[in-house]
């Protein structure tokens, strides 16, 4: 097993067991910094995918935004740690059934499935590429994601913002 | 230095949805300066109708754009056009309702005009990515707009758990178009179609297809998936109810269709068994929970559930017969449930919802308009000759039969019989119960009836006259 493939490994298992973090944790602030570690796992991914824009996008977006936003928003939230849930998941034997039978049918589709290998990844930026894309071939799509954000920009204000007109 | 090469841009293929979004731009900034809701009622009006009537003269174009994402094409225009005249008639509807409530108008209808023009983005999406796009768009607009009145508790609630379970929705319609991405490596629904029959990953591909029905079935209110729907139409303000159960609803069946039925064309036989049962459950637990409502706006809400069964069974008997009754169906659902929730826009007023039956006592002698139009839009609904619903569910069922699903069509006409009785009730209120003796002026809603006549006379047409609104709806199927 060459260094790069054990590297792979562990920085999937770091993700997985973040992610695990995330959902298990009862205390929120806890699961937020895991957080930290799932978004950083899967920026690795990426690298080891050759998506180097995408990993770097993933750095300053997810965890010096997003996340940032989210630690905020949790230490501002008066006692939040507390944790007297409200609502209690109920349930859960049936829960478990479902999940178990949604994990079977994907586990079948993944061992199952063939995958197209790719021998070598072109080393190199894809800034390029992804640019002339952008403004190229799929300029419609990246549009409508600019459209999506402004609808969510124009959303969150009209939700939070205090004054009504009487 | 690289000479820098613009993309061709087909204009013509994004008129409709490019006049909506700057309509919308527009209204956002002007609600700044304009203080008139009228005002701002009448630019969202004349600008929903000069798109309406760009788009009717793109009739007849055919194209497939931008790489092979978008297209122009009749089916297109047949729901751009469902959804632009929704539009016009939900905003005649919001000029009365939105009197005293609060609610700002230049938010309120630039946010409407948003929702559209995702609506149109999913109407003619050929490529997974693009239907996301669109399907988000419209949503988040959605979200907010039920939550608009915010001085209302329920109708925070109906926001909050409207975008809870809607965001939940889209994280699954993204890990299907992630399975489906990964066994036949294409997003585009051309290339999907031709990759379906011989791919070696065929489990992963039917998982995918399976977590895009549970997606759709979100939108379009299907029963297991349909939770969210009586709360959220009862919480939000009614017009943005109107909006939800017949624009959004009907954007969600135009990117299930062309998804479907295009893309996964060569699935059929698989997620048909599934759609058999989601379309099965939908129309009996819809009918069966509306017979128990005593609100007739939260009543409604349980009927649009049933009648996406229907158009569910059109879904499901697939082929030229059942596309053409499933468009054919929306346009018929859209115009008697505008015109039902108008009707009871119009009894409501601000801190006096007046939804329940006991509200509707005597209404149709104390209001003979909406009493005359409200019978029209409960028969309708019922599926009572010569009205429009009727013609919408001969259609359906007969091409359920035509494709030998002979039980479901058995179910659908069964439910269409326990569906009289809740629709019945709300006329035995009307007429037959003596009401309380008329408190106060009523209130003129010039506006607000102008919309639900339009939608009473449109009702009565399309079901005297099913013979052009269905040739309408072929000419749009197969141009698929």
């Amino acid at each position: 097993m060459s260094l790069s493939v054990a590297l792979f490994y562990a920085f999937a298992a770091f993700t997985v067991i973040s992610a695990a973090g995330v959902a298990f944790s009862r205390n929120i602030v806890y699961s937020a910094f895991a957080l930290l570690g799932t978004l950083f796992g899967v920026a690795a991914l990426y690298v080891f995918l050759g998506a180097d824009f995408v990993a770097g996008a993933q750095f300053l977006i997810y965890i010096g935004g997003v996340l940032v936003l989210i630690l905020f928003a949790v230490m501002l939230t008066h006692r939040i740690a507390d944790g007297a849930v409200s609502n209690r998941a109920a349930g859960g034997p049936a829960a478990l059934v479902a999940v178990g039978l949604v994990a079977a049918v994907l586990g079948r589709a993944l061992f199952k499935a063939r995958w197209p290998v790719v021998d070598v990844l072109a080393d190199g930026p894809t800034t390029h590429a992804i640019g002339d894309g952008f403004l190229g071939r799929y300029v419609l799509p990246f549009e409508l994601a600019s459209f999506v954000l402004l609808a969510v920009l124009v959303g969150a204000i009209v939700v939070s913002r205090k004054e009504l007109r009487s | 230095m690289e000479q820098l090469l613009l993309p061709a841009i087909d204009w013509l293929a994004v008129l409709p949805v490019g006049l909506t979004s700057i309509l919308g731009l527009v209204l956002l900034a002007l609600g700044l300066f304009v203080d008139d809701d009228e005002t701002l009622g009448w630019i969202t009006l004349i600008g929903l109708a000069v798109t309406a009537v760009a788009t009717a003269c793109l009739a007849g174009q055919k194209s497939i754009t931008f790489n092979g994402t978008f297209a122009l094409d009749a089916y297109a225009l047949f729901f751009d056009l469902l959804f632009l005249v929704a539009g016009i008639v939900v905003v005649l509807m919001s000029m009365t309702y939105l009197e005293g409530t609060g609610i700002p108008s230049g938010d309120y209808y630039g946010l409407l005009a948003f929702a559209i023009a995702g609506m149109i983005v999913m109407a003619s999406a050929t490529d997974l990515i693009v239907v996301f796009l669109g399907l988000e768009i419209m949503s988040i607009s959605v979200y907010v707009l039920a939550g608009a009145w915010r001085t209302q508790l329920r109708s925070n609630e109906a926001a909050m758990k409207y975008f809870l379970l809607g965001a939940f929705a889209t994280g699954f319609l993204l890990y299907g178009i992630a399975l489906v991405y990964g066994a036949t490596g294409a997003f585009r629904l051309d290339r999907i179609a031709t990759a379906v029959g011989d791919t070696p990953n065929r489990t992963m591909l039917i998982a995918g297809v399976a977590m895009l029905i549970i997606a759709f079935g979100f939108k379009v209110a299907a029963v297991p998936f349909h939770m969210w729907t009586p709360d959220v139409y009862e919480g939000a303000p009614t017009t943005v109810t109107a909006l939800m159960a017949v624009a959004v609803k009907a954007a969600g069946f135009a990117a299930f269709v062309r998804v479907f039925l295009h893309g996964f064309g060569g699935l059929h036989a698989d997620w048909s068994m599934l759609l058999w049962v989601i379309a099965a459950l939908t129309m009996t637990v819809g009918n069966v929970l509306a017979l128990a409502q005593r609100n007739v706006k939260r009543m409604l809400a349980y009927s649009s559930i049933a009648h996406a069964g229907y158009i569910l069974v059109a879904l499901v008997a697939s082929g030229a017969a059942g596309g053409t009754a499933a468009l054919f169906y929306l346009l018929v659902y859209s115009f008697m449930t505008l015109g039902a929730f108008g009707v009871v826009a119009a009894l409501g007023s601000v801190g006096e919802p007046n939804e329940t039956l006991d509200d509707y006592a005597g209404i149709g002698f104390r209001r003979p308009l909406l009493g005359v139009t409200m019978t029209i839009f409960m028969l309708s609904l019922t599926g009572i000759p010569p009205l429009a619903g009727f013609a919408g569910k001969f259609y359906v069922f007969t091409a359920a039969i035509r494709e030998g699903y002979y039980v479901l069509a058995v179910i659908g006409v069964l439910n269409s019989a326990i569906s009289s009785a809740y629709y019945v009730r709300v006329l035995i209120a009307m007429y037959l119960t003596p009401g309380a003796e008329e408190h106060g002026r009523v209130a003129r809603q010039p506006y607000l009836l102008t919309s639900i006549v339009v939608s009473a006379v449109m009702t009565v047409v399309v079901g005297v006259f099913p013979a052009l609104w269905m040739q309408l709806a072929r000419f749009g199927f197969l141009s698929l």
